[in-house]
């Protein structure tokens, strides 16, 4: 395929939350923990470890294949197009995240339903901006 | 932009042509965006601002309606 710089860091962010949250999930998920527990936070400080490990590896490659990084018109109208995508879902997550807070005990739950709001809304966001790439805009 | 039947057309891979057989990249450079857009531009998959649009037309030392063309629908 004939990708911009753009276009290849985008994917390198999409596998990297792909990747790093599917298994952190994974790992958390399903679980009778009320509260967020130790385990937790170390497990979710080692997946961010790992994704900013997994950007600054996947960004020198890009550099080395495609030493061009350039951005122009067409990656800014994207970008605003794909932002505008994952607000909505953003913005939906926040609210199902005040309803779990409001109607569960502890802060498991809720802590999880927006971070998997945020990881969901990045996903979209950014596949909807590869989407309009493949298109043209 | 990019979505159904394309109302701005080009003609800006045969005059690119015409002109010494220039490149996407060489073009590109010229009107300050990536080769991809110049692609994207010449497929009718994306229309380009005014701005980029006049650059274009004065790299190839053409009018601007010589380069594009509005097709009402």
């Amino acid at each position: 395929m004939d990708l911009t710089f753009e276009e290849k860091s985008l994917w390198v962010l999409f596998l990297g939350l792909l990747g790093v949250y599917g298994y952190y999930f994974s790992m958390v998920l399903p679980t009778d923990a009320v509260n967020v527990m130790p385990q937790h936070k170390v497990l979710f400080a080692v997946a961010v470890a790992y994704l900013v490990a997994s950007q600054v590896v996947g960004h020198i490659l890009i550099a080395i294949v495609d030493p061009r990084d350039e951005t122009d018109e067409r990656d800014r109208l994207i970008e605003l197009k794909g932002t505008r995508v994952g607000s909505w879902v953003l913005a939906a997550g926040v609210f199902i995240t005040l309803v779990v807070a409001v109607q569960t005990e502890g802060n498991f739950l809720f802590t999880h339903v927006l971070l998997g709001s945020w990881v969901l809304s990045q996903l979209v966001e950014i596949g909807s901006q590869l989407y309009l790439y493949r298109r043209g805009a | 932009m990019g979505k159904g039947a394309p109302r701005i057309s080009n003609d800006i891979r045969a005059l690119r042509f015409a002109r010494g057989e220039m490149t996407q990249q060489e073009l590109a450079d010229r009107i300050g965006v990536t080769r991809q857009t110049v692609n994207a531009i010449e497929g009718n998959k994306y229309s380009p601002s005014l701005e980029v649009a006049f650059r274009i037309a004065r790299v190839l030392d053409l009018p601007l309606e010589e380069v594009f063309q509005y097709e009402e629908n």
